[in-house]
Parts: C-alpha cells; sequence; structure tokens
C-alpha cells in the first residue's frame, strides 16, 4: 500500500519549491499530481464563461482563469516547474487528481454543455499524467453543464470516451463521488451510493472490455453525508484503487489532519468502521492523506513538524488496515500479555492465526489458561523457533519491547492492537464480571 | 387529498386525551401518531432506570388507554401508527433489563397498539454493529427481535414498521440501522413471504435522512410499496431536533435546507397513500402554551401543502 501525501495547503502552486521539499523531509515518498485539478474549478468556467461572452466583443487575447479550456496543450507546460521540482526531489506521482467542478449549486445548473471543452481538456490531462509516470487518474463525474441529459447517460458517454484515451496510455481511470449542495446543507450526489457506483464501474469495465476503470473513495465526503464506511468499502470492494483520508467534523467540509476533528475526547469520524473495512477487504491500493484545511492554518514555520506528524499518522493507518496481512506473515506466534487485548485477539483472530501460548510478567498467573491459551513466563519466549513472531498485546508497548529486547531475544517484535477490531467484547474484563455477578444475583433471586 | 396526521408527544395528555383529540382535530389533523415510547423513555432505559408502566397487566395497559382511544374515536381522529418504546435491547444492560424490554414491553406494546385499533407500530432496530463488526450482523439480532412479535403482528392485523436510524460517533450522527434501502427491501420482502402476511413494512423519517444527507427522493423511490408510514420533521442537518419543517436554512438567501421538493417527488413516484404524519411533538416545546393550538394548525397547514403537492404527479 502506497502512501501519498497531499499538496493542497502545502505546496504553493506558484513558487512549489519549498512545500515539496517539506514533502519529501517528511519522509513521503509521492504525492498525486493535484495541479491538474487547477485546469477546470469552478472559477475557472466562470471566467470561461465570462470571456466567451467578452470576446463577442472584443478579440483581445489575455490570460483568463478558464484558459486551459480553450487551450488545453499548454497545460504541459505550465506543469513543467512543478513535475521537474518534483522529479529532483524523488517525489514520485503514481495518481493524478483530475480537475474537478466541485459541489455544484441550482445556479450552475443554468450552464451550457460543457462536455466537448472539458474532454478535450481530461483527455489532456490524461496524456500529461501518463508522461509524468502516474498510472492512474481520478475523474470526477461531469454533473453540471450536461444540458439537462439524465447524469449517468451522460457521464458513461463521457468516461467511455475517456477510456480509449486511458488505454492509449496504459492508464487507469478512477470514479470518485460528489456531493450535491441544496441551500448550503451537503447532500449525497453522484457516486455516494456505493451499490450504485460498483455498478456503474462495472458496467464501463464491461464495455470497454477490460479493467479500466475503478473507484476513489474521499472519506472526508462520505464523513460529511455520514456514511456507513464499512458498507460503503465492502460494497465498492475490489474496485477501490485509492482512497483520499481526509477529516473534517461532519458539518463543514475540510480537509483536516486525521482524528483532529474531535469532540468527547474522539474523533467524529468513523475511522473503526472504514479500518474495519480497508482490512476486510485487504485493500492494497494508494492513500493520499490530505490534510490542506490543517496544513494551510499553521504557519509555514511549524509545517515541516506537521509533515513529519502527518507521515507518522498516514503510516499508523496503513499499519492498521494491514494488522491481519501482519499476523499472516508469520507462519507461527506468540502473544505477550492476557488481559483485554489478547482477549480480544482470541476473538477476531484466534481461530485463523492461533498463538502458540502466551506470556505475561504478572508471575501469579503463570500457568493459567486465558480464552484458551496457556500464560506462561516470558522466559518461556526464549525457546521459540527463530521465525516465531512475538506480538506485544499490551499498551506498554515500548517498555515490553525493551524488555524482550533486552532478553536478547532474536524473533520479530510486533505490536498487536485492539482499536479498530472486526468485531468487540460487548464490556471489557472488568465489565464483563461485573455484569455476570448482576445477573447471578438476579437468577438467585428468582429461584428463591 | 392524503390524511394528515402529527404525533401525540407533548400534544394529548394522559388527565384529559378527548379534550386533547379534539384539539388536534380542529387543528385540522385526521390522524395521530400515538407516542408510547413516553411511558418508557429511552434515556431512563439506557440509565437501567425502569418505571413499573409496563409491569401492569395487558387487562390494566387497556384501561389506561381506554379514555385515550374513546377520545380519539370521539373526535374523530384515527390512531394510525404509533411508537414502540426503544431501545428494547440495550448492549451493556442486565440480562434482567434486556428480558424485561424483549419479554414484557415488546408483547405488551403489540397488544396496546391492537387493542387501539393502530395498523403500524413503529420499532427501532439494534445498535449493535460497532460491537458485531457490521450492520448484516447487527440485523441478525434485530430480526431475531422481529421474529419474535411477528406472529402477534400477523394475529392481530399490525404491520411492524422499521425505521432509518442514526447513530453517533462523539456527536456527529452517521448512518445507523436501516439505511440502506436495498437491504431494507429484501429483508422485508423476506420476512412478509415468510409469514404470508404484511408483518413488516418500513417508516420512512424525514429528519433522520436529512442529518446523513440521504437522497431522500431515491431512498423512497426504491423503497416502493413497502413505506408504510413517515415521521415527518426538520432539523438542522446536523443533530435530530424534530421541528417544523422549511424552518431551517444554511443561507444568506434563506431557502430551506431540507430536500423537500426531493421528498415530495419520491412520495410522487411511488403514488403513497398512507398518512403524512408529523414526528413533531418536540417542537411545541419551543413555543408558549398559549401558541401551541397554532403551531398544531400550522403542521397541519404543511400536511396540506404537502399533499397538495403529491396530488398534483
Amino acid at each position: 500500500m502506497e502512501i501519498l501525501c497531499s499538496t493542497s495547503g502545502i505546496v504553493s502552486s506558484q513558487f512549489p519549491g519549498q512545500g515539496l521539499k517539506d514533502i519529501a523531509q517528511a519522509g513521503f515518498s509521492g504525492i498525486p499530481l493535484a495541479p491538474l485539478g487547477h485546469a477546470y474549478t469552478k472559477d475557472a468556467v466562470e471566467d470561461w464563461y465570462a470571456w466567451k461572452r467578452r470576446q463577442r466583443k472584443a478579440k483581445t487575447k489575455t490570460w483568463y482563469r478558464g484558459w486551459f479550456m480553450d487551450h488545453p496543450k499548454t497545460l504541459e507546460d505550465a506543469l513543467r516547474p512543478f513535475t521537474e521540482r518534483c522529479n529532483a526531489l524523488g517525489l514520485k506521482m503514481p495518481l493524478a487528481v483530475g480537475p474537478d467542478l466541485g459541489s455544484p449549486s441550482g445556479r450552475d445548473e443554468e450552464m451550457e454543455d460543457l462536455r466537448a471543452p472539458v474532454t478535450r481538456l481530461v483527455e489532456e490531462c490524461i496524456r500529461i499524467a501518463a508522461s509524468s509516470g502516474c498510472r492512474s487518474i481520478l475523474v470526477p463525474p461531469l454533473v453540471v453543464g450536461i444540458g439537462g441529459e439524465d447524469i449517468w447517460s451522460a457521464n458513461r458517454a463521457y468516461y467511455l470516451r475517456l477510456a480509449e484515451c486511458a488505454r492509449q496510455h496504459g492508464m487507469t481511470l478512477l470514479l470518485g463521488s460528489q456531493c450535491k449542495v441544496i441551500s448550503g446543507h451537503i447532500m449525497r450526489g453522484f457516486c455516494m451510493d456505493a451499490a450504485e457506483a460498483a455498478d456503474y464501474i462495472d458496467e464501463l469495465n464491461q464495455a470497454v472490455g477490460e479493467e479500466r476503470f475503478g473507484f476513489c473513495m474521499n472519506v472526508g465526503l462520505c464523513n460529511l453525508c455520514g456514511q456507513n464506511l464499512f458498507d460503503f468499502v465492502q460494497t465498492i470492494g475490489a474496485r477501490l484503487k485509492a482512497v483520499i483520508l481526509s477529516e473534517n467534523d461532519g458539518c463543514c467540509a475540510a480537509s483536516l489532519l486525521p482524528f483532529t476533528a474531535a469532540e468527547q475526547g474522539q474523533s467524529r469520524l468513523d475511522w473503526l468502521n472504514l479500518i474495519r473495512g480497508l482490512r476486510s477487504v485487504r485493500f492494497d491500493g494508494t492513500l493520499i492523506i490530505d490534510f490542506g484545511d490543517t496544513a494551510a492554518s499553521f504557519s509555514p514555520i511549524l509545517r515541516p513538524e506537521l509533515l513529519r506528524l502527518a507521515k507518522a499518522t498516514a503510516e499508523y493507518i496503513r499499519w492498521q488496515v494491514e494488522m491481519e496481512a501482519l499476523l499472516e506473515k508469520y507462519p507461527s506466534r506468540v502473544l505477550f500479555g492476557a488481559g483485554n487485548m489478547c482477549r480480544a485477539y482470541m476473538k477476531c483472530y484466534g481461530e485463523q492465526y492461533p498463538p502458540l501460548f502466551t506470556c505475561d510478567n504478572n508471575s501469579v498467573r503463570w500457568g493459567e489458561e486465558f480464552c484458551g491459551l496457556t500464560v506462561q513466563s516470558p522466559d518461556r519466549l526464549r525457546d521459540l523457533p527463530p521465525e516465531t513472531a512475538v506480538f506485544i498485546c499490551n499498551v506498554y508497548y515500548r517498555e515490553i519491547e525493551e524488555q524482550l529486547r533486552g532478553m536478547g531475544l532474536s524473533n520479530p517484535i510486533e505490536y498487536f492492537n485492539d482499536e479498530y477490531m472486526p468485531s468487540f467484547h460487548f464490556d471489557r474484563l472488568e465489565e464483563q464480571e461485573e455484569r455476570d455477578a448482576e445477573n447471578r444475583r438476579t437468577d438467585t433471586k428468582r429461584d428463591s | 387529498m392524503l390524511k394528515i396526521g402529527v404525533q401525540t408527544q407533548n400534544a394529548i395528555h394522559d388527565e384529559d386525551p378527548g379534550r386533547d383529540f379534539a384539539r388536534l382535530r380542529r387543528a385540522g389533523f385526521d390522524c395521530a401518531d400515538f407516542s408510547l415510547h413516553g411511558y418508557l423513555v429511552n434515556k431512563e432505559i439506557y440509565r437501567d432506570e425502569l418505571n413499573s408502566f409496563f409491569s401492569q397487566s395487558v387487562s390494566e395497559l387497556e384501561a389506561f388507554f381506554a379514555p385515550h382511544k374513546a377520545g380519539a374515536k370521539k373526535a374523530g381522529v384515527t390512531i394510525h401508527q404509533m411508537h414502540m418504546p426503544y431501545p428494547i435491547y440495550v448492549p451493556k444492560g442486565s440480562r434482567r433489563l434486556n428480558d424485561y424490554l424483549w419479554n414484557e414491553v415488546a408483547p405488551k406494546s403489540m397488544r396496546i397498539c391492537a387493542f387501539m385499533e393502530c395498523k403500524y407500530i413503529v420499532v427501532h432496530g439494534f445498535k449493535l454493529a460497532r460491537f458485531l463488526g457490521s450492520e448484516d450482523a447487527e440485523w441478525v439480532e434485530t430480526e431475531r427481535f422481529l421474529e419474535s412479535i411477528a406472529p402477534l403482528a400477523k394475529e392481530y392485523g399490525v404491520t411492524i414498521c422499521i425505521e432509518n436510524l442514526y447513530d453517533a460517533i462523539a456527536g456527529h450522527l452517521v448512518e445507523g440501522p436501516c439505511c440502506d434501502v436495498r437491504k431494507c427491501a429484501e429483508r422485508i420482502d423476506r420476512i412478509n413471504d415468510k409469514y404470508k402476511a404484511e408483518v413488516l413494512g418500513f417508516c420512512f423519517d424525514t429528519g433522520h435522512a436529512n442529518v446523513i444527507g440521504l437522497d431522500s427522493e431515491a431512498f423512497i423511490t426504491r423503497l416502493g410499496h413497502r413505506l408504510k408510514v413517515l415521521h415527518i420533521h426538520d432539523n438542522d442537518g446536523v443533530r435530530d431536533l424534530h421541528q417544523i419543517p422549511f424552518t431551517f436554512t444554511r443561507t444568506r438567501e434563506n431557502t430551506s435546507s431540507t430536500d423537500w421538493e426531493g421528498f415530495i417527488r419520491g412520495l410522487q413516484a411511488i403514488h403513497f397513500d398512507g398518512v403524512l404524519n408529523f414526528e413533531t411533538g418536540p417542537s411545541l416545546n419551543a413555543f408558549p402554551v398559549s401558541l401551541h393550538e397554532d403551531v398544531l394548525r400550522l403542521i397541519a397547514k404543511i400536511g396540506g401543502h404537502f399533499a397538495k403537492r403529491i396530488a398534483e404527479a
């Protein structure tokens, strides 16, 4: 699974050098080729209309924001300083983000047919992306300016036309979701119904006779529409090629660093269901961390530190998603810890990845049977075959790891974590004991 | 024209239900959504602080509700739907609590529903996905509960209605049980086939849909004939406020931020012939008591507006 850092809020389009350097120095190996998106935005389209109107009167030739819609061939030259800088810093661009008009409002419905100029522009974007090393490009649907036609019929034709260009350049086209806005309230729009999006992708792939289309999930958009992230990921399944990790409070459209839109000591984004979903489909595509609003709100002086945190956050999410793959990696394993985390392991993974035993520093528990495992002394770890991994099932990870290293163990040492498990016990051990006691009291009362 | 109904919470009082039903009629309502859940409120259930209301025998409960039934009848108001107390299962609750909810409260609610000659009872699906891992696993438990009352539904000629609900993540309302219309349609059909009767239907809640940005038109259209009852109310798109439609806006244009047009188009598409029922009991709290009748009249007028628009199809 590759991790990319969105340039939003970090890299200036005019002077990209410092921002790109900060990203590279934070340890990111790649970014999405996002400036393509600036070629066609809501502002650009409005400017383009204005220009068209003015053009009828005065034949002046000046630059305007909708320039690339009329002159797509000039886009590559405009992007060259950016792409050259990325190459110099060793930043890869495996994925491009295509032009996006954003969330439409009622007024946009009055727009003229945009298909012809947008198609030409996006075809050029596909070509540029391919020559920049991209393997896929996110192409949002056209939801406005399609002349009142059924939205899927219009987009089907649009995507099939782009597919030919994508095939020529060996690119995968990624569909993405669109919100709609009703008097300022963000609602689910095109491709926000996962089952419908999956059907569209299958229909397109069938029409072109190959797997040319996939899906890019924008977690922030899903959160704004309160979607069940587990179900969303499960339904999209193997069609899911990229995930944009972005947080918001579920009300305001912002791109925040994951885990920062917190209230009551908890993020307002359902990371549990997202990670459950990605883990369940063994997601192995591209993770794009996008925290443009958080980054922009930090002083450029602090941004390198923020980027390091963002890198660690993205790595953490990848590690959580790949948890089951990590268990599978080793031919055998033992656990360290005989509490709630060990219990959670045994509930969800005990059958598929059975540990040889668990161990604990508390000598009172040695020999005890816990969740089907014998609790052993840590000394028993010295007898393990070299390929057996020790999974620490206790939040004092670093302390225990130090203890194990101090014992001179050469076995792989891994962390196990139960924050995002496929399922949970209703109670923690101590609560369970309390509830069992109450049930026993009720039974006694009833019997007497 | 479609009939108009309203929730009885805050509008009908046990001291003189006949007087209050007459007031509803005067305000313009044909039907009532009886708030049975008001007799065992959810906050108390979650705190395991049960009152003894549902510990009464069925005959005692019927005697208690006899004035309500008679009052509604006299006023010409049909008790079209009611709401079972919720939750019926508390994930971390004691066995005693859950046994009581499942084996006492639920069947007695069904019996009261039949006694009131009410055709529909709305129930909440269980919120267990966090523990069980998925909405599918959660539904298995909800279905187990529904199976326990479905024979009563068939016997009494009552349709149990599942409702689109939300869950909360640190105060952010997200999809809860019964928000996937495809799954709901399949489940309703399967269970009804099994019982060879319409024991299960759907209650579409506009406010719950709004807080999760659901496309009402698409949802209702796909749901089709399975849609039996409505909970119409409005909110700010963030919290479940149960307020009067058209009262929220988010822009300086001050147009409604709830997709009422999509809601109307959906009902038109399926030729909805049920009751336009408003679950707006809490909105009365915002107004002085002296204005309650006017508020109810406004709600009924909004119902009339919806009915007219739906009939335009």
